[in-house]
């Protein structure tokens, strides 16, 4: 302490700091009120408001206190602790301090922001909130992190675009990464793509270069066909299962192997536009480049080896890995219309665009395009569907929610299919049937503008008033018909006779309820995975040490998630690379004094090792209590609840100071409290 | 100055050169951040609320810049450019020029007085010219380094400054620029975007009309710490009861030269009509569009948010805008729903200007930028986006292409791990003797259950 | 000390967990849906910790309702949900014994984007409390100027 007499040891000196948060907090809260209120409680010394506390100068002025008046505690009044905790237990261990010194009470989003028209009950309920802050911090204790050893080495789960280049940036910085692939193949829904916006380049030959990169490198180790079963552990020290299915047959006797069952499965590959084998390999010059073997459709006796009858099974393998951090990956699927939206699954004419992107690389050099065995004359591709839908108009997911959100990339990808269509096929007629034409990114505007010199015929439609695709009358030259209230027309309604409807189908995110539960991490009401927080912390989840890369976390085209990627890998990279993490020190404690070895909280507590019966010596007598092993305590708290006599406690969240911060609310009268 | 030798090299302060310098420094890598500016933020910091959370700007920009200023890795060098690069071998040899601000950045301690007793006051550039400043000052509340500067050049050498200056020597008239040299192994671009200028184009009367001002300025109106702490508008100082917002006013506009979606606009109109919402209850709020491209996450929600709070939204390109004898501005804009040309009156409008490239980098890094839209060439737009032409100078943000702060943000953790992991090859094959060895590069086989 | 005195409301008591409760009254505070102002949330890492007494001690000092906003399935840390269903089930007949109405203390699973949920149990809570009145007698509350 730089002041030139020592306070006494046990004399508590509180400073207490109501943040305006440049009127976010003001414009309700009476904030000069507060300081004032909060300047009468015991042990305050300090209390000041200012226009953001966050600030390096409001930030300073905490630092000032600390050194120049003395103030031993602190107590911020600002937004919710998840934004800026961290930031302002910097501010006070800059100044000296012990870091766990200070108190953090939400009174934005807990007070000015949900009481616009009661500034006064808001001011008053700070009042409240700050004493009860005031109230913990005359109780808080030093504190000091927890420090683990990290292990450098992180799993990457996903092999798609996103989860590549994640492995490869974190492999790069000298941290070994394991990546696991759920199918039998890397590369994600990006090897079904053809030319990618916006460089137009070939979508497997930027796979292949990185896929390279990616198996090339010392630092990863590949597995496919691989998920995720179980985690345990914290950051810098996750145990994590893996299961692993078999592949089925070697590469040595690959070439020999002879499928006898008809190849009649529907190519996922394809979108089902074409049928594979039980043995099969998406495309040519996948990797991994061994075929691999469909076990839901494998039958003993489909496969034979020199004529001989092949007997294979499925053994699959699980086996631990440690690892200091995680990176979901896990992508997304396209939305899958129901049966009649849009004619989907009624009229065979009707596909998704994923799907007829395949089509259009199956016509090959073909001079005609050609659906169901009918030349495809007239076309039309309608956006938005699974995408920006509202409540009540559009049928929602089995959870109750519709799709709410835009996917981000079908409008580009679809005026890029429009505009090879044309390339190709320039006698076919494209009707673009949308609502907005959302061509945000770099040098996708020049993808619409190509799309109108081929003259695309351009459609709108208002989100009230949908488009609808029913079958022609029997003898119509072409079988399906589009009606859309166009307003490039003002408002005119149009029926287009088409050979083939394309939905421009918006992102899901895959299914990954069990990764969501075995991480601990959430998801947003969208589904998909949701980070702490847009700006500040983009590429985390609410769990330490758990990273989000690319289209798990929202609709993102390739180069988006190629970034996100890279910056989870640098989250990564600051995380392990020094080769210890720190926790917060908020974990149970026993005061041996208290405790008689009851066990109850070794009952209750469902953390192997963290709690145990050890002898200790208190007041020069050996006797047999709880121990608290930190590492791995989670700090829930269940053991507290348990204990008959006190004699456990988490540390940082203490029982006292709860009591404390409720006789402070509860107070009839706060300040004859403090006088009692 | 001494000269400096760090591993890498961040050009820009605002968001994305702040982010890409913290990514690093937290990997353990020495940085030099340069600004040019007298305080680091960039353009976010003179932002409101930001879409799509409405959290206050201050909250999410200053504790980046407080970070950056108090981290042990980050030399932080305001009111600096570089004016020259040399290749060094496999590294870079950077020309510093470091303006004078006629305090001694040391020992100012950013106690204001000066400014307080400064008798000269200018219009505000932080305030987009609304309010004032003085001549010496702390460039605006949250500036990081709190560190006063002197405009030279509208200064009458009254000395009042340096006469309340309780600090000895600290206001220097006579200082002079500095030159020095910073050593890195790697750059990283983020030298930001421009706003289209109010008066890019004639016929929307930015720049002569009063009441036809740009979206920055709002966002100056709204701020908390900014100049008026009410919305009013320029003529007459009215509180405007209709606001129209004009979009693509500067993007998707071949007549200027700007073919590219600027991004941004549509979320920031729509934000900026909520906030107006708040502040002016009474309020109508119109927003003239083409398309509404609300594609982010939470971004959709948004706008769905904005039709139901009664903001209107209206389909149809602004042709021009005049003002009547009231000096209102009177929108002539083609309706496409119907078809009509319809001439409407506002009290205020609100031009949504775009993103312009900021500097060209061709001259100095040998750093090309793209010939369509003239930001910095990426030359693995799709798997590398922080690749430019250069090896070793990597781009983050806004200098390659408009993108929002969300976006800005993540770019800028890509280009620091792609910066990373360059450091730590070029350290593998022994470019820095460091003893590490180097990676292998042998084909091995994925492997099999 | 000036004071002005305020009617006196109801008080209820929030336990949320950070994972959960605390966090969606955060995503209600974004949303900027306005609740009634007798509301505090005290955020809990997980409410297993507190013991039976813990409720009683503060419908004693004189909080007319609690609610427990716990993870529920969500719950991050192994038995927490299921043992704080436990305690909260202890403490209906503790409260009947003493007097205290039982629809004073509810345990509700609140997620982080559960705003509608958590506005409900806030409206809900505060219905019951008009109903039947507060834990204690209160006298007029000071609030200082």
């Amino acid at each position: 302490m730089p002041d030139k007499e020592p306070l006494p040891a046990e004399e508590i000196r509180i400073g207490v700091y109501t943040c305006q948060c440049g009127g976010n907090i003001s414009d309700v809260v009476g904030c000069a009120r507060v300081v004032k209120a909060a300047g009468e409680l015991g042990n305050v010394v300090v209390s000041r408001t200012n226009l953001s506390l966050c600030s390096d100068a409001g930030q300073a002025l905490i630092e000032a206190d600390i050194k120049e008046k003395g103030v031993n505690r602190v107590v911020i009044g600002a937004c919710a602790p998840s934004l800026h905790e961290q930031t302002f237990r910097g501010t006070v261990a800059r100044a000296g301090l012990n870091p766990y010194f200070y108190n953090h009470v939400g009174i934005r989003e807990q007070a000015s922001w949900v009481h616009h028209d009661n500034p006064d009950g808001a001011t008053a309920k700070a009042i409240r909130l700050m004493a009860a802050g005031v109230a913990k911090a005359r109780l808080l204790e030093p504190l000091e992190p927890i420090r683990l050893k990290a292990q450098k080495h992180a799993l990457v789960i996903g092999g798609g675009v996103a989860g590549l280049r994640a492995a490869l940036d974190i492999a790069r910085r000298g941290i070994k990464v394991t990546l696991i692939e759920k199918s039998p193949f890397l590369g994600g829904h990006m090897a079904q793509l053809e030319q990618v916006f916006p460089t137009g380049d070939g979508a497997r030959d930027l796979l292949k270069a990185l896929i390279q990169r990616v198996v090339s490198h010392a630092n990863i180790t590949l597995y496919t066909q691989a998920e995720l079963v179980g985690v345990q552990g914290v950051v810098g020290d996750f145990t994590v299962q893996i299961c692993q299915q078999s592949r089925g047959i070697s590469d040595d006797r690959v070439t020999a192997v002879n499928v006898v069952a008809p190849a009649n499965l529907p190519d996922e590959f394809n979108y089902g536009l074409t049928t594979r084998s039980v043995l099969y390999q998406p495309y040519p010059g996948c990797y991994p480049a061994t075929p691999a073997i469909d076990w839901a459709h494998y039958e003993d006796g489909c496969l034979e080896l020199n004529g001989e009858p092949l007997h294979l099974q499925n053994k699959p393998k699980t086996f631990d890995l440690a690892v200091g951090a995680v990176v979901v990956a896990t992508g997304f699927r396209p939305y899958e219309p129901p049966i009649g939206e849009y004619g989907y699954g009624v009229l065979p004419e009707v596909i998704t665009l994923p799907a007829f992107i395949r089509l259009l690389a199956l016509a090959g050099e073909d001079e005609r395009l050609e659906f169901n065995g009918r030349a495809v004359k007239n076309i039309a591709f309608v956006h938005c569907v699974g995408s920006r839908q509202l409540d009540g108009l559009n049928e929602p997911q089995p959870d109750g929610q519709v799709n709410d959100y835009c996917s981000r990339v079908c409008c580009t990808a679809t005026l890029q299919a429009t505009n090879e269509l044309h390339q190709r096929y320039p006698a076919i007629n494209v009707f673009d049937v949308y609502e907005d034409i959302r061509t945000y990114g770099r040098g996708h505007e020049l993808y619409y503008n190509l799309a109108s010199e081929n003259r695309v015929r351009f459609l709108r439609f208002h989100d009230d008033e949908l488009p609808e695709v029913l079958a022609a009358p029997a003898g119509e030259e072409h079988p399906a018909l589009v009606w859309v209230t166009d307003y490039l027309t003002w408002g005119q309604s149009l029926e287009l006779p088409v050979d083939l409807v394309v939905l421009a189908v918006g992102m899901m995110p895959n299914p990954v309820d069990d990764i969501i539960k075995l991480l601990k991490i959430n998801a947003g009401s969208d589904r998909f995975l949701a980070e702490v927080h847009p700006k500040l912390r983009p590429v985390e989840t609410a769990v330490p040490g758990v990273l989000l890369a690319g289209t798990a976390q929202g609709p993102m085209n390739i180069q988006e998630s190629c970034a996100a990627a890279s910056a989870a890998a640098a989250k990564v990279a600051v995380l392990l690379g020094q080769g210890y993490v720190e926790l917060e020190p908020f974990v149970a404690i026993v005061n041996p004094a208290l405790c008689d070895g009851s066990g109850e909280c070794i009952k209750e507590c469902c953390y192997e090792d963290a709690i145990s019966m050890q002898p200790v010596m208190v007041n020069g007598t050996e006797k047999v209590t709880a121990v608290v092993c930190a590492a791995n305590c989670a700090g829930c708290g269940v053991c507290v609840g348990a204990c008959p006599n006190r004699a456990i406690d988490l540390q940082g969240w203490t029982l006292k100071q709860y009591e404390a911060m409720v006789d402070a609310l509860a107070a009839e009268d706060l300040f004859a409290l403090e006088l009692a | 100055m001494k000269n400096l030798q760090v591993d890498a090299l961040v050009v820009g302060g605002g968001i994305a050169g702040m982010q890409s310098a913290l990514d690093l420094a937290d990997q353990g890598f020495h940085v030099a951040l340069v600004e040019k500016e007298a305080s680091i933020g960039g353009k976010m910091i003179s932002l409101s609320k930001v879409f799509p959370t409405l959290d206050c700007c201050s909250c999410i920009t200053t504790p980046k810049m407080s970070a950056v200023a108090h981290h042990e890795n980050i030399t932080l060098l305001t009111y600096c450019e570089v004016v020259a690069l040399e290749q060094n071998g496999a590294s870079y040899r950077a020309q510093i020029n470091k303006k004078p601000r006629y305090v001694n950045e040391e020992s100012c301690t950013g106690c204001r007085l000066c400014e307080y007793a400064c008798p000269l006051d200018l219009p505000s550039a932080f305030d987009m010219g609304l309010g004032a400043q003085r001549v010496i000052r702390v460039p605006f509340s949250t500036a990081v380094p709190q560190k006063a500067v002197l405009d030279i050049d509208n200064c009458i050498l009254c000395g009042k400054c340096e006469n309340v200056c309780p600090v000895a020597d600290c206001i220097d008239f006579t200082q002079t620029a500095v030159t020095f040299e910073i050593h890195a192994d790697a750059i990283v671009l983020a030298t930001g975007f421009e706003l289209t200028p109010t008066d890019a184009k004639a016929e929307y009367g930015g720049g002569k009309l009063r009441n036809v001002v740009d979206a920055l300025t709002v966002e100056r109106f709204l701020a908390p710490t900014g100049p008026y702490g009410h919305v009013l508008r320029p003529s007459d100082g009215k509180e405007p009861e209709s606001i129209a917002y004009v979009q693509c006013a500067g993007s998707r506009d071949i007549s200027l030269g700007v073919a590219y979606c600027s991004r941004i606009c549509c979320m920031y109109a729509i934000k900026q009509a909520m906030l107006l919402s708040g502040a002016l209850p009474l309020a109508d709020i119109t927003i003239y569009y083409m398309d509404i491209r609300t594609f982010g996450k939470g971004y959709e929600q948004f706008y769905q948010n904005a039709r139901a709070m009664g903001i209107e939204f209206v389909r149809g390109k602004v042709a021009r805008i005049h003002e009547d004898a009231a000096q209102n501005p009177v929108v002539r804009v083609e309706q496409i729903d119907d078809g009509s040309v319809v001439e409407r009156e506002h009290d205020m409008v609100v031009l949504s200007v775009g993103m312009l490239p900021s500097y060209n980098p061709g001259l100095i890094y040998n750093v090309p930028v793209a010939a369509d839209d003239g930001f910095v060439a990426q030359s693995a737009a799709n798997i590398s986006p922080c690749l430019t032409y250069q090896p070793g100078i990597f781009v983050a943000g806004t200098a390659a292409g408009p993108m929002d702060i969300v976006d800005s943000i993540v770019m800028a953790g890509a280009a620091a791990a792609e910066t990373a992991a360059y450091l730590e090859e070029r350290r593998a094959v022994g470019m820095a003797g460091n003893g590490r060895s180097p990676q292998t590069t042998s084909v091995k086989e994925v492997s099999y259950a | 000390m000036a004071v002005e005195t305020v009617k006196c409301d109801f008080k209820i008591l929030i336990l949320a967990t950070i994972s959960g409760g605390y966090a969606g009254a955060d995503s209600v505070g974004q949303l900027h849906t306005d609740y009634p102002a007798n509301v505090y949330v005290l955020p809990v890492v997980c409410p297993a910790m507190f013991p039976e007494d813990f409720y009683l001690r503060t419908f004693e000092r004189g909080i007319d309702a609690i609610l427990v906003m716990y993870s529920g399935t969500d719950c991050p840390y192994k038995g927490g949900a299921e043992r704080t269903a436990v305690i909260i089930n202890h403490v209906y007949p503790l409260m009947e014994t003493r007097g205290i109405d039982t629809r004073r203390l509810r345990l509700a699973a609140i997620c982080t984007v559960c705003t509608k949920p958590f506005l409900n149990e806030v409206i809900q809570m505060n219905h019951v409390l008009q109903e039947i009145g507060p834990v204690r007698q209160k006298r007029n509350v000071p609030v200082p100027v």
